[in-house]
């Protein structure tokens, strides 16, 4: 027990180091996250203020926070003005840079000194004065950089204001510039539901172990001892055997740690100084494990009754009923009215439904397990004419509930895994980015939307396009106008993310829309068409895709477009890196703080890079889950051949080959958990298909063959840790061991 | 039998089981030292000896359970003994039987399946396995208990079906070590009884481990192991 119970100790330790790190990266990049808008913004931009920290006085400090594309990679853009002496210095750079001058990440700074200037550099401007310290960075690989500007430039910036202090976290609001806080929340998430399967392995481990002890209680109970203090010494056998498993847990946990840091949880290894586990962390597992392994043997013990001449058992257990399985049909069937009669309409009430649908199926998956086990394993057993899947079928029908125990943490896991994973893949793939060739992954877009008064800029000077038009391998651009008032369409504008909600018209030339295909196409014959706020407003899911397919209706206005509001610059390129990285460049430095500057296929690419390290993490929480259940497996195999030693003994000297009973153990022990992998697998990516279709309206991409990499992979060090322990049936079933005396 | 056994010399074919000068010893401990026993086809043989005589080890190293340390063990002429784990066991499962004195069913087999267990291990279909099964239900007088489990089934039932497992395979040879010692003495005596008179209509080789004469009784002849030696207690009215 002491051992099974040390590896599951060390997974703990493990897992929540592994929080801890996280924790750690957002700490480091949660000044990011830090807005003029927050609760320690400075709304009344000159004033002098008083820090809340020190006497010291300090002054605010501009503070204006946006994102970039190269290649690609997000860069992070920090602009900064001093409002004097003493101003605020952002963490990880020794004194604020002056205008003209910057700091800038590693990372970032390397690819400055690669990359020619008129695809990068210029986008900034101003001379790098030093290196952001990796005390402000998430990771050594994120590229961020904090530029100085003067006060009064800053000031006419929308968005821009002043700030007293740092965000300390990224969930306290404030733009998400590296998505950190949705990351690390759903991150949080994921590595909870690693703790599932540890604790299912912690607890068999030390169930099995008090299960074999009930012969001894017995012999015990002979000389007068009584139900109670037969309890009492197993809870105490079980607190000491806990503890001793705790100090070697700890001893695996320190030796295995440098290897942790190889585990790519959010598609980067970790840093090594950020895994660590804090005091309460270590107070929790040290008391924690011990009093949890009393109560799981104390709950064992209840499961016999332990009399003077032995141990009785029920002769026929109670089987699951069908019942069991209504709670999972229940969430099924929610989550399929949503599809058939369409979402609730308000936020809170789609939160609501879905939270629901997915609970009853979690639950129902757990609730359902033995229930599942017992008719799977009874039709086996029914059906066969084999010795090895007869004996494996009875074993398990006649205890479901102990069979589905064992892997039951493996099924939430599985289950919740594969639900992000198919709703990621999904979005991934509908993001369109995946093909290079398509023209939304030649198309430049400079989006003014969101930093923008109005959501838009006056105009865009003459030279910024003679600039553009002058950079080799640009082939077309198209101005996106706001529509201007009585304007009028010959049909209705597409709705093309099916997001509902009032539509905000853009306004095209078609002589320019036909140079840049990736936005879509005018009727023939038209002058100017009329654009859905998919495409200016909105950079989500289908309008990537969809666009370049859409027929925009025909518009008519009463005025010229010159002078109208400029919503996006759409540019199209031949495709190749320095086209796009020079055009980029040209619009960075032409509204370097009013537009959002990227590739139309990458519009959503902070989002996708989200989505792509969630979807890593869930393939690692995948792997691990089933390396965990496989040791609960293995465990629980060795108690089940223990408790059978007699009659697999008596068998085996009777003449019954050990191939064959391996054959029992393996498919007893194997089949439960390959077919429950499989069905939370497959149960999560119809609960995600259907989450999909009534919420985005898109259909399930089966994820790639990395999932299924990793599932049948894990499957298999699973089965080899299963495998592992099967020596184990030949040395406990020894004919000559078997003493009939 | 497999190739390899077949070209073992030919000794002695009238005995079917026979020990020669067999020594086995638990580490430091003894336990047989020079047994000699031959028993005659469709022989019942008790087996006796007090505790710690080495009975059951000699009924071990006459199964090929155990491997004597020095001396001979040769089944119906051919050296058993020298065959490899796999030829032993492939030996044990397909032409020996065993009856031991407690726990030898599989608890999460019905008594049927258990009694059929050996025909499917032999590759018989599950329907004719579980038939030829029934049969031995009514022949020992536990029909209607078919689809009881083994912690259902009283002590004696529960030999009865152990019984009938070490029967259903028509074995050339039955060995059954203390099959009564769990039982009481009229339940023991009427498993006796059941064993012998199917022993005897199927022409079936017993060979039975006791300490209790009254079990002994039942044998068509009586050895006596002592000190892991051999001695006959009745004589051998078939001996050359």
């Amino acid at each position: 027990m002491a051992l099974a119970l040390a590896v599951g100790v060390a997974m703990l330790l493990a897992t929540l180091a592994t929080i801890n790190a996280l924790g750690k990266e957002n700490t480091r990049g949660a000044w990011l996250a830090t807005s003029p808008q927050g609760p320690r913004a400075r709304p009344n931009a000159g004033r002098q203020v008083t820090s809340e920290a020190s006497s010291t006085k300090v002054r605010p400090l501009w503070w204006f926070v946006s994102s970039d594309q190269f290649e690609n990679q997000l860069i992070v853009r920090v602009d900064v003005a001093s409002s004097g002496a003493r101003s605020l210095v952002p963490p990880g750079i020794p004194r604020l840079p002056g205008p003209g001058q910057f700091y800038a990440s590693p990372a970032l700074a390397t690819l400055l000194r690669t990359t020619p200037a008129n695809e990068l550099g210029d986008r900034f401007g101003g001379t790098e004065v030093g290196t952001i310290g990796p005390s402000a960075l998430p990771s050594p690989a994120d590229l961020v950089i904090i530029i100085g500007q003067e006060a009064s430039t800053l000031a006419k910036v929308p968005g821009a204001g002043e700030i007293t202090s740092f965000s300390t976290s990224s969930i306290n609001g404030g733009p998400d510039t590296l998505g950190t806080t949705g990351l690390q929340i759903v991150l949080a998430v994921l590595a909870l539901v690693l703790l599932f399967p540890v604790l299912v392995f912690i607890a068999t481990a030390t169930r099995l172990s008090a299960a074999r002890r009930e012969q001894r209680f017995a012999a015990i109970r002979l000389v007068g001892a009584t139900v109670r203090q037969v309890a009492v010494i197993s809870a105490v056998e079980s607190i000491v055997a806990a503890l001793a498993g705790v100090v070697i847990g700890f001893c695996v946990y320190f030796l295995l740690e440098p290897a942790l840091t190889h585990v790519p949880f959010t598609g980067q290894p970790l840093e090594v100084g950020d895994l660590s586990i804090h005091l309460l962390d270590v107070l929790a597992v040290v008391i924690g494990v011990p009093v949890a392994a009393a109560m799981v043997a104390r709950v064992a013990l209840r499961r016999v009754r332990i009399s003077p001449l032995g141990v009785s058992r029920r002769v026929t257990p109670r089987a699951p009923r069908f019942y069991r399985v209504l709670p999972l049909l229940a969430g099924v069937a929610e989550l399929a009215y949503f599809v058939a009669v369409g979402r609730p309409t308000y936020s809170n009430g789609q939160i609501v439904a879905y939270f629901v649908g997915f609970f009853l199926i979690m639950i129902g998956l757990v609730i359902a397990g033995p229930w599942l086990t017992m008719a799977g394993s009874g039709v086996m057993a029914k059906r066969t004419g084999r010795v090895p899947p007869l004996l494996a079928g009875r074993r398990l029908s006649d205890d479901p509930r102990g069979a589905f125990r064992a892997i039951s943490g493996l099924i939430l896991a599985i289950f919740v895994t594969s639900v992000s994973i198919g709703v990621i893949s999904t979005i991934l793939i509908d993001h369109g980015s995946a093909s290079s060739s398509s023209p939304a992954s030649k198309t430049v877009t400079d989006q003014f939307a969101f930093n923008s008064p109005n959501g838009s800029v006056p105009a865009v000077p003459t030279a910024v396009l003679a600039s553009l038009r002058s950079i080799n391998g640009v082939t077309g651009g198209t101005l996106v106008y706001a529509a201007p008032t009585g304007m009028r369409t010959d049909g209705k504008v597409p709705d093309i993310n099916g997001l509902g909600g009032s539509i905000q018209f853009g306004l095209v030339s078609c002589a320019e829309l036909a140079t840049t295909p990736a936005l879509g196409r005018c009727h023939a014959g038209a002058k100017l068409a009329a654009l859905g706020d998919d495409i200016a407003f909105m950079p989500v899911m289908k309008s990537v895709t969809i666009a370049a397919s859409t027929i925009w209706p025909t518009a008519q206005i009463t005025q010229t477009l010159t002078g109208l509001p400029v919503q996006l610059i759409a540019v199209a390129t031949n495709g190749s890196a320095p086209a796009i990285a020079r055009t980029e460049t040209v619009l960075d430095g032409a509204f370097p703080f009013a537009s959002t500057t990227t590739l139309f296929g990458e519009v959503n690419s902070g989002a996708s890079q989200l989505l792509t390290e969630l979807k890593t993490t869930s393939e690692v929480v995948i792997f691990a889950s089933l390396l965990i259940a496989g040791c609960s497996l293995a465990v629980a195999m060795a108690a089940g051949v223990s408790e059978r030693k007699r009659p697999f003994s008596l068998l085996r000297l009777a003449g019954v080959p050990l191939a064959v009973l391996r054959r029992v153990v393996a498919l007893e022990t194997a089949a439960p958990l390959i077919v429950i992998a499989i069905a939370s697998a497959a149960i999560g990516l119809v609960a995600s298909d259907l989450f999909l279709r009534s919420q985005l309206g898109l259909t399930l991409r089966l994820p790639g063959a990395t999932y299924y990499l990793i599932v049948f992979g894990g499957l298999a060090g699973a089965l080899a840790i299963i495998a592992s322990a099967l020596p184990l049936l030949n040395r406990i079933t020894r004919p000559e061991n078997a003493r009939m005396e | 039998m497999n190739d390899k056994a077949s070209l073992v010399v030919d000794r002695r074919t009238d005995y079917v089981i026979e020990a020669r000068d067999v020594v086995f010893d638990f580490g430091e401990t003894p336990a047989l030292r020079g047994a000699n026993l031959s028993v005659r086809e469709g022989e019942i043989l008790a087996v006796m000896g007090p505790s710690g005589s080495g009975k059951s080890t000699l009924l071990h190293c006459l199964a090929g359970i155990l491997v004597p340390k020095r001396g001979e063990i040769y089944f119906s002429g051919r050296r058993l003994d020298t065959l490899s784990d796999n030829e032993r066991s492939a030996l044990r499962r397909d032409t020996f039987g065993f009856v031991f004195q407690f726990g030898q069913l599989v608890p999460e087999l019905t008594a049927e399946e258990n009694v059929a267990l050996p025909l499917l291990l032999g590759g018989l279909r599950r329907s004719e396995a579980l038939g030829r099964s029934r049969e031995w239900f009514k022949r020992l007088g536990i029909d209607g208990l078919e689809g009881r489990r083994s912690g259902e089934l009283s002590g004696g039932q529960a030999q009865r079906v152990a019984l009938a497992r070490g029967l259903v395979a028509d074995p050339k040879v039955l060995f059954a070590d203390e099959p009564t010692g769990s039982l009481d003495s009229l339940t023991g005596e009427l498993v006796m009884e059941l064993l012998v008179t199917a022993a005897r209509q199927d022409g079936t080789t017993v060979v039975l481990v006791t300490h209790e004469p009254r079990v002994a009784a039942y044998a068509g002849r009586e050895v006596m192991v002592r000190d892991g030696r051999v001695s006959s207690l009745v004589p051998d009215m078939h001996a050359p």
